[in-house]
């Protein structure tokens, strides 16, 4: 990301390292400010003069802090002294942001980045937003993007050729109907001839050859552009798909998971319409404009210009028009969805508006949105029916110059025009209407061209992006015994802010481990590290003595079992949940299972048993039910190294009772590492590890911390004091305050 | 052992304190954020925010301040600010106008839709002329109630118009087809 963006007044970028604007400086007023950064001080720019300057290490710590409005740079020592540095409106929020990561990252390590590694955030050509991207979607070479996507049809090359050839043979044919047409006005109609009628006869036979071909070459298109786009379509969706699994959680994390679906699903759809539809139209549609127009210059270049020349006028003003009744459906599709909303806010909310007696004024909102839906609508069909003939009579304009000035030359009354027959003039004219045709599609084509290239964009950044959590050429399938040691391990989400800092610590085999700490120490990431979501930034993570970077990942993780806090169960029933890890499962394994984990009984009551469908998510079951699955998917999988990340947070205590009874024997004998806000769940183990922020604190058993009464003694006693019940004091009612509720006795 | 349990149970009840103006005493402190002396309390760099912002941007303020947990603890609320005296008024409002940085619409040249969820809006407001790029715009560019409209663009800057009949018939126009 650039960071040297704008230079105070008379001054030169060479002089700094960063140079920022900002737009604000006391009392929220407007101002023409810089902040740049020297390898020593934070000088702070006011209409080019020195108004502040700063030692780099004159706080502590520095942070953007967002408010409403606007956001602030300021800089920290402790919790109580504290300095607003300058103000900016929320566009320079990144990199501001960024300027006091790479100063804290010099404060705490003593090295000064001298540039930004993250992404800019925003297209520097267009100024959209690039949301992880990049290259922006929206700027990025057409050409190539589009030759990238034609290259996948190469396996289908024959069948798009066929599709292609029927399609210009079809063309071809529609061009020489007018002609047969032509012959057979001038030459047996006008002149009343009924002696050629074999002539006639073939004529007619032409035409409806033609017609016979037509129907084939149509049918073997269809078949062809079918084959082509089902399978194009398929390929693309399962290459993305193949690709985000593979991709590594650092790029994953960049984009949302509905970001990801959409270019699953949305954009290699929309990418399999293009190239088989439009992609082979515009081929076939260039191609018989092309004939139509060499056909009608040839016949009559005058007449032809008549009927060319208005042309890029009037598409400049039907592209406008266009614009504008689709602005007008727009807002039509906004008050009906807003409508659609009330609606199901309402019937979803029945039960609160008859206890509360609002339906009245529900029945009034509903009146209003309806209204306003009901006139939008009106409106834009005005508009349409107003616009739209017009519109259309203006494309179509060339033809009745054609007609007026070809009925002159029929009649002999524009001699400079040269004549025509009359046979000549349909003819014509069918080339003329054959002309609009292709030209009405090619409005649409800017618009659809730019859609695919987006979508194409978003695709292939998936496909060619290169995942950075990969397996090495020399990489092993280890047999897990359950040692594991981190060596001097940093790590951070952006290199210059570590998350682990020099962290080292043993796990032994066989014995269970605690990690506590406050929110954001880095326990979290610890496990991201074990199971190879990402890689350390320095020193090493090792598995019984192997670094984990040189384990495949594969035989990593198929030894490595996790429940989670929030366990996601996929669609299906309960039996395909518990064998997800472990498909070649026994059921008697499964039940064996599901019985260590105190899942058989409550499986047993449901109505299908291990045949019951969970639904999405297991929304069906209760949290401590989908529990009980995850912990009997884990036993399933019969892991040599169990993570609990929070496994029993979300549980009341009866349910984690039971549950811990589950997760007991899951544990037994294998190496565990458990996190657990409530300290009190990790009891059992043999040893903490105590992260501050982002440091190893202390190590042992809990007696010993309690002993050495260090950040761990901080942690419980802090901890009991919140959970501590509060007596109710007698509170004196505050003025103009409803009467509070009166406590449970 | 069941009534001992549920005495034990019972839980303080938050209540809205509603702060006596006269007893207030905020002051800025060298780095400019406002501490506050209440009732022989200090609090540093405390929370002033509005508790209603569309609605009312002097009444109602929430003064609160994080205690040694980071915790959110409210001290009370404002009613209404005219009830401090001139001085103490000022400094409030000087922060929250800070804090609430918004500026105001008050005419509006044109607005481009790309067709992809992004509208272009070119717009005068009390800092100046600027084309903002608003994403989602059905969501970001909305009408609050009949008359405030309210526009947050991709950075986070947000925008608004007390009432947009106020807004010449040029503005209204092409307001009209967006809101």
């Amino acid at each position: 990301m650039n960071l040297l963006l704008s230079a105070p007044k008379g001054h030169d970028f060479a002089e700094y390292l960063f140079a920022l604007p900002f737009n604000l400086y006391g009392k929220a007023k407007k101002v023409d400010g810089n902040l740049c950064v020297t390898e020593s001080e934070i000088l702070v720019y006011i209409d080019g003069e020195i108004k502040d300057r700063y030692p780099l290490d004159a706080y502590e710590e520095y942070a953007c802090e967002q408010l409403v409005g606007c956001s602030m740079m300021v800089g920290r020592n402790g919790d109580r002294d504290a300095k607003c540095i300058c103000a900016f409106t929320n566009d320079s929020f990144v990199a501001f942001a960024e300027v006091c990561k790479i100063i804290n990252h010099y404060l705490t390590a003593g090295i000064l980045v001298h540039e930004s590694d993250i992404d800019e955030p925003k297209c520097p050509k267009c100024g959209l937003p690039l949301d992880g991207y990049t290259e922006c979607p929206y700027c990025a070479s057409k050409i190539k993007t589009f030759s990238k996507l034609f290259g996948r049809l190469k396996p289908y090359a024959p069948q798009f050729a066929v599709a292609v050839g029927c399609t210009v043979l079809a063309e071809i044919l529609n061009v020489v109907s007018p002609y047969i047409n032509r012959i057979l006005i001038d030459d047996y109609v006008r002149p009343q001839n009924t002696s050629h009628w074999l002539g006639f006869a073939a004529l007619c036979g032409a035409m409806f050859v033609i017609l016979i071909i037509n129907t084939f070459l149509d049918w073997a298109n269809m078949k062809a552009s079918r084959y082509v786009s089902l399978n194009l379509g398929q390929d693309l969706r399962q290459d993305v798909f193949n690709k985000t699994l593979d991709l590594s959680m650092s790029s994953i994390s960049k984009k949302t998971a509905g970001d990801l679906i959409n270019r699953v699903s949305n954009d290699a759809n929309k990418l399999q319409s293009f190239l088989t539809d439009y992609g082979k139209d515009a081929i076939v549609r260039v191609f018989s404009l092309l004939v139509v127009l060499v056909i009608m210059f040839s016949m009559n270049y005058k007449l032809a210009l008549l009927a060319v020349v208005p042309i890029p006028f009037v598409l400049i003003i039907v592209k406008k028009v266009y614009n504008t009744i689709h602005m007008y459906y727009g807002r039509v599709w906004r008050f009906s969805n807003a409508h659609s909303k009330l609606l199901h806010d309402a019937l979803n909310g029945i039960r609160v508006i008859k206890t509360c007696g609002t339906e009245e004024a529900e029945i009034e909102k509903y009146r209003v949105a309806s209204e306003k839906w009901a006139k939008s609508a009106t409106k834009a069909e005005i508009v349409w029916n107003l616009i739209w003939p017009v519109a259309d009579f203006m494309l179509t304009i060339g033809n009745y110059l054609v007609l007026y000035f070809g009925s002159l030359m029929l009649l002999g009354r524009l001699g400079a025009f040269g004549t025509l027959t009359l046979g000549e003039l349909t003819q014509f004219v069918s080339y003329v209407g054959m002309l609009y045709t292709p030209l009405r599609w090619l409005m649409q084509l800017p618009r659809q061209l730019a859609d695919a290239s987006v979508s194409a964009s978003k695709v292939f950044e998936i496909l060619e992006e290169h995942t950075d959590v990969r397996d090495d050429a020399d990489c092993v399938d280890l047999d897990i015994k359950g040692d594991i040691e981190f060596n001097n391990v940093y790590f951070g989400y952006n290199i210059y802010n570590p998350v682990l800092k020099d962290v080292s610590c043993k796990i032994e085999k066989g014995k269970m481990y605690g990690i506590v700490g406050h929110s954001g120490a880095g326990k979290s990431t610890m496990i991201n590290l074990i199971l190879r979501l990402y890689d350390v930034t320095q020193g090493s993570v090792t598995i019984d003595g192997v670094d984990i970077r040189k384990i495949s990942q594969k035989s990593l993780r198929s030894q490595v079992g996790v429940v989670l806090q929030e366990t996601y169960l996929f669609e299906g029933t309960v039996l395909e949940n518990i064998t997800y890890a472990k498909p070649d499962a026994t059921f008697e394994e499964v039940v064996e299972a599901a019985k260590i984990a105190h899942a058989h009984e409550f499986v047993t009551k449901l109505p299908d048993g291990y045949n019951t469908r969970v639904g999405n998510k297991g929304h069906t079951l209760s949290g401590g039910e989908r529990q009980r699955i995850a912990i009997a998917r884990a036993i399933l999988h019969d892991p040599k190294i169990i993570i609990l990340d929070e496994a029993t947070a979300s549980l009341d205590t009866e349910t984690e009772r039971q549950i811990q009874e589950g997760l007991n024997e899951l544990c037994k004998g294998r190496t565990t590492i458990a996190i657990a806000h409530r300290l009190s769940t990790l009891s059992n183990a043999d040893s903490l590890i105590v992260l501050d922020k982002g440091r190893l604190a202390e190590t042992g058993t809990h007696d010993q911390l309690m002993r050495q009464k260090g950040v761990y003694y901080a942690l419980v006693m802090a901890q009991r004091k919140t959970t501590k019940m509060k007596a109710v004091q007698p509170q004196q009612q505050s003025a103009a305050s409803h009467p509070a509720p009166a406590p449970a006795n | 052992m069941d009534k001992q349990l549920l005495t034990e149970e019972r839980f303080e009840i938050d209540r809205l304190t509603i702060l006596d103006c006269s007893k207030l005493r905020f002051y800025k402190d060298e780095a400019n954020f406002i501490s506050l002396d209440y009732n022989g309390e200090s609090y540093f760099n405390v929370r002033l925010t509005r508790l209603i912002p569309f609605y009312s941007k002097t009444t109602y303020i929430s003064v609160a301040y994080d205690n040694a947990d980071n915790e959110f603890c409210e001290i009370g609320v404002i009613r209404d600010m005219a009830e401090l005296s001139e001085e103490q008024y000022k400094m409030i409002d000087e922060y929250l106008e800070y804090k609430y940085y918004m500026p105001e619409i008050t005419k509006v040249y044109s607005i481009k839709d790309n067709s992809r969820g992004f509208i272009f809006v070119d717009m005068m407001t009390t800092s100046g002329r600027k084309t903002v790029c608003v994403r989602d715009w059905y969501s970001n560019f909305r009408m609050l109630s009949e008359k405030l409209l309210y526009c947050v663009d991709v950075d986070g800057n947000k925008y608004f118009c007390p009432d947009i009949e106020t807004l010449d018939k040029k503005s209204m126009q092409v307001l009209e087809i967006f809101v």
